[in-house]
């Protein structure tokens, strides 16, 4: 199978004031397309960084990152914009849903930036909320979804394009083990339809459900548990 | 898409509702307001401006020199309409001649109307001026000399609906038949007249009452500056080099006798209304202060949107974030701010023209002017959406670019501290509108204190429990057989018989007056009044020096002259004795009475002539009647003048004046002014609260959960309500000092109109200093307090 991603020494400082902090320290792996892969670490050593850079939020500081065989570190803010609403799906860990839009609002919004027409989107966001069990709430604003809810619908936007790449930052960091399992058979159920799943937890029994466990500490990656 | 963002637009603001109302209210007073202003500060622009040619049409002012200082007269002689014929440059040249307070009737003295003002004009009034003409030929309006035009209102007085045309109406004794009839003169109209009459009859009245000495018609009489005189130029042509040519032509005939100097000058018809002859511009500087309430009406409005809309990007950042990371580019996220602000903008659009729509009696009780009649106007409406789109745009780009340029990473970690920048710039313009309030606050002060310093000042004369009635012209004869009657009445203390229509108003000057010592050249334009022996101890002026006139035939030849005359004259001690020449009558200065005011008090005192009215046959002179009463007589006096007034056959009612009400009816438009610029700048300090109550409440309740923590730590509600206080009434404070300095040279330059003036004193700008102080607190003070008494816990659960 093709690389999805390919690092290569990637290297991200934070500079404050006084102390600069590597936060990715020539760092190198690979994902194939239709992948499965766990980060795990210890808390500090770099995981969402890695993740912001994947996801395009970010751009390192050295190294080479291919993504599906561009080079796109040094690619400028409006580039990386353009390739992520594509490509990428986000599911965060504090889900991360606009408080002012209603379930369905939230679903529809990525679609509405890609300029997709109206009838279709329609369609789209009615059956991925279908497939989330979320579709009873469609009216319903976050604040008035349980935790798991909103993670499902949180899931529901990052999947409404249909994006090659799903990140998502401990996706079940903020849920009971009932709601957590449920998002990880979400997740599973998208990447056995093809779609690529990054995913950044520090539980040992989430990271289960992948195919690779990427352990990481201080910025680099230490050991790979092929699982597959 | 667009959809949507009228959506979440909606959405939001119905989610806000209380920055949404402080948002709304705030633009929408302002708006409301400032549409207002300009339409009043269009209004005030728009005088004479309708007429077609107005940019080629000229009035003339005559300009004296005395003593090295510039005397402005507003009226010239009759001649220069003869002059014009041969100056090249001029199209056409119209005198008017008008008379206030006349009256006239119709032909079975049915009905009378008085304290009408009419106008005697030359033939190309209606066509120089471009004034309506709804009946009657507009080219041949005046067949003859009985010939009169009216408004619409006059007529319907008379005839109410019916046909006018042919009717008599008749004006001191002779009948008329009604030729035209006119719309009323629009509001704006410097020209204001009920009916206009032909040159003809001027000029016969003029004749048959034996001219002016020598000359004997008005194109002949060079002596007296009786015509208000327009004259339209050929295009581009140079309106100085006209006038110069009117002056020469005028001194040429007069010999280039340096006794009879003057210079005419030329003035715009669209300057007329705001600029005086003598070049007092006090009325037009009112106008650019209140276009400047109008722009600073809509910044200041502007100015909390913008604050309050960025200051709260710190919630909405995470939103942004959100939008960004699952898709949206920074023009997709400005264009949903500026709908945003669109919708907010339409809603308060709307509230403020309901607000006009309300306040309209308001507006035009206080203004004295008609708010529809503005808004017929098509200029004002596009001054309005100038305005409203500037406004638009200066509260819609700032805070949609400060919010769609968010990171999208911070932002969803909430790590979004607004830029120094940002925080820096708000800062700016919070002291920026308080500096606005605290100058506006001056200016009101000062306005007030101003208007009550004329209405307080000593006049020089004794204004209060004095009225004055004018006879008809034929009582004149009798006038000391009616003073005697009228003192036998125990409520009068005095009367007096005198020529004196209006004692704020002396407008009569000459400058036929010769004295010893006078130099080469010098001449004085001096105003004159005849008066008897009473009028000074009924208007109770003092005598600074000599004697009152004795009420004995030697009277003729005598003369009290004013303070400034003396010294404008230049005549040395001993003054009483001196031979004067007045209108060719050689007299000697009996008396000098001490400066009193007869005029404007915007300007300075200026010389003045009263001679004695003793003897004389004719009426004017000794028909006006001053009679001093007491405060509680004041009825019965007037209904004892009116029993000598009743024993008089004529047509003209009996109507009173008391001085004092005149006197205020002059500064009448000034307190006006002066009460809509009060209005206003409330309004604007109104509007700059409203956008620190929404400042200080934002941050009341993003720093809450630092409230709580303090508060559990055991901070009092007194420490807490200082914290939150503290930085803005330091802004205030900032404002207060650099707007001082701004408004104490502001309102010194608007005091310098006035002849008679206060001083901004330290105390005007400390008190409006603490003003703003207080209001400020007051309203960061209500948000402040009811966060630091809120239960911790209750502050530390929301997050
Ligand atoms: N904006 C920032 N400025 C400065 N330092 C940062 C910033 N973001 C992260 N860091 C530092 O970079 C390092 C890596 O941070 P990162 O958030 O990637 O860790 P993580 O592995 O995701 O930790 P956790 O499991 O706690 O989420 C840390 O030492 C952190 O302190
Ligand atoms: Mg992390």
């Amino acid at each position: 199978m093709n690389s999805m991603i390919k690092i290569k020494d990637l290297e991200k400082y934070y500079r404050t004031e006084e102390v600069q902090t590597v936060a990715l320290n020539k760092l190198t792996f690979d994902v194939k397309e239709g992948e499965f892969v766990a980060i795990m670490g210890p808390s500090g050593c770099g995981k969402s960084t890695l993740l912001n850079i994947i996801g395009l939020l970010d751009d390192p500081d050295g190294g080479s990152f291919i993504f599906n065989g561009i080079e796109v570190a040094g690619f400028n803010e409006r580039k990386r914009a353009d390739l992520r609403k594509h490509n990428i799906g986000f599911v965060f860990q504090s889900f991360n849903l606009i408080d002012e839009l209603t379930v369905y609002e939230n679903v529809e919004l990525p679609l509405i930036y890609t300029g997709v027409k109206p009838a279709d989107r329609k369609k789209r966001v009615e059956e991925v909320l279908e497939k989330m069990q979320i579709m009873h709430r469609r009216n319903h604003f976050p604040q008035q979804l349980s935790g798991g809810q909103q993670q499902r619908v949180a899931v529901a936007r990052a999947v409404v394009n249909n994006p090659k790449l799903i990140l998502a930052d401990e996706p079940t960091g903020n849920l009971d083990s009932s709601n957590g399992n449920d998002v990880m058979q979400l997740l599973t159920e998208l990447n056995d339809q093809g779609t690529t799943v990054i995913m950044v937890t520090h539980s040992e029994h989430d990271a289960k459900y992948s195919h690779r466990i990427i352990r990481m500490l201080d910025g680099h990656k230490v050991t790979e548990d092929i699982l597959v | 898409m667009i959809m949507n963002y009228f959506k979440i637009a909606w959405r939001n603001l119905k989610q806000n509702k209380f920055y949404s109302i402080i948002h709304i209210s705030g633009l929408a007073i302002g708006l409301a307001a400032a549409i207002m202003v300009l339409a009043w500060v269009q209004s005030e622009k728009s005088f004479d401006t309708f007429h077609k040619d107005y940019k080629d049409i000229y009035v003339f002012n005559a300009q004296f020199n005395i003593n090295g200082e510039n005397r402005v007269w507003g009226g010239v002689p009759g001649p220069l309409a003869v002059y014009s014929k041969s100056i090249s440059e001029v199209g056409k040249l119209v005198r008017i001649n008008s008379e206030s307070n006349q009256t006239i009737s119709d032909i079975d003295r049915d009905k009378i109307l008085g304290g009408l003002t009419v106008a005697a004009v030359d033939n190309g009034f209606f066509s120089l001026f471009d004034f309506n003409v709804i009946e009657g030929q507009r080219n041949h309006l005046f067949p003859d000399v009985n010939s009169v035009v009216i408004t619409k209102s006059m007529a319907n007085k008379f005839f109410g609906d019916h046909n006018v045309l042919g009717k008599t109406l008749k004006y001191r004794n002779e009948n008329f038949t009604v030729t035209g009839v006119l719309e009323d003169f629009p509001e704006n109209s410097s020209l204001q007249y009920d009916a206009i009459f032909p040159m003809a009859l001027y000029s016969k009245e003029f004749k048959a009452g034996g001219g002016n000495g020598d000359w004997k018609t008005i194109d002949e009489d060079l002596g007296n500056y009786s015509f208000q005189t327009f004259v339209k130029l050929h295009a581009n042509a140079d309106a100085n080099k006209v006038a110069n040519k009117f002056t020469k032509r005028y001194m040429d005939v007069r010999n280039n006798d340096p006794a009879s100097k003057v210079e005419f000058k030329l003035q715009n018809l669209a300057d007329m209304h705001l600029i005086t002859p003598d070049g007092n511009k006090s009325a037009y500087r009112m106008v650019q202060v209140f276009l400047l309430v109008a722009i600073l009406l809509l910044a200041i409005a502007s100015i909390n949107y913008i604050n309050l809309s960025t200051a709260r990007s710190l919630t909405r950042a995470k939103e942004v974030g959100v939008r960004k990371v699952v898709g949206a580019n920074k023009k997709q996220l400005f264009f949903q701010f500026i709908i945003e602000t669109i919708v907010l903008f339409s809603i308060a659009l709307i509230i403020a023209l309901v607000l006009v729509f309300l306040l309209k009696p308001f507006y035009n009780s206080v203004s004295g002017r008609h708010l529809e009649t503005s808004f017929g106007n098509t200029s004002i409406w596009s001054t309005i959406g100038f305005a409203l789109l500037g406004m638009l745009m200066a509260v819609s780009i700032y805070p949609a670019m400060v919010l769609s340029a968010f990171k999208p990473l911070p932002s969803l970690k909430g790590k979004i501290a607004s830029g120094v920048g940002i925080v820096a710039l708000r800062k700016a313009l919070v002291v920026f509108q308080f500096a606005v309030s605290v100058i506006l606050i001056v200016g009101t002060l000062v306005i007030s204190s101003q208007m009550k310093h004329i209405r307080k000042m000593d006049l020089g004369y004794d204004k209060d429990y004095v009225f004055s009635v004018s006879f008809p012209i034929e009582a004149a004869k009798n006038a000391n057989a009616i003073k005697s009657e009228l003192e036998k009445e125990p409520s009068i203390q005095m009367v007096s018989a005198t020529g004196i229509g209006d004692m704020s108003q002396l407008d009569s000057e000459t400058s036929d007056l010769e004295w010893s010592g006078q130099i080469q050249g010098q001449n004085l334009l001096i105003a004159q009044a005849s008066i008897d022996n009473n009028f000074i101890p009924t208007m109770k002026m003092q005598l600074v020096e000599g004697a009152n006139f004795s009420g004995l035939p030697s009277d003729k030849t005598s003369y009290i002259v004013n303070e400034t005359a003396v010294k404008e004259m230049g005549l040395n001690e001993p003054i009483v004795g001196q031979k004067i020449k007045f209108h060719n009558n050689e007299g000697t200065i009996i008396g000098v009475v001490k400066d009193f005011n007869f005029k404007s008090l915007r300007d300075p005192i200026s010389p003045l002539l009263f001679n004695s009215n003793w003897g004389t046959q004719w009426g004017w002179g000794q028909n006006i009647f001053y009679v001093r009463t007491t405060a509680g007589e004041a009825q019965k006096t007037i209904a004892a003048v009116k029993k000598q007034y009743d024993k008089i056959a004529t047509d003209i009612p009996f109507s009173y004046q008391f001085v004092d009400k005149q006197f205020e009816a002059k500064y009448e438009a000034d307190t006006k002014t002066g009460n809509l610029f009060n209005f206003f700048a409330a309004l604007t300090i109104f509007i700059s609260c409203l956008g620190l109550l929404g400042l200080t409440t934002y941050t009341a309740r993003v720093r809450i959960k630092e409230i709580g923590v303090r508060k559990v730590l055991g901070a009092s509600v007194n420490n807490l309500v200082k914290l939150l206080v503290k930085d803005f009434i330091f802004l205030v404070i900032l404002a207060i000092l650099i707007a001082s300095p701004i408004a104490w040279w502001l309102m010194d330059s608007w005091l310098s109109s006035y002849a008679y003036r206060i001083q901004v004193s330290w105390q005007i700008l400390l008190l409006a200093g603490c003003s703003a102080v207080v209001i400020a607190l007051l309203t960061v003070s209500f948000q402040a307090i009811k966060a630091a008494i809120a239960n911790p816990i209750k502050s530390l659960r929301t997050e």
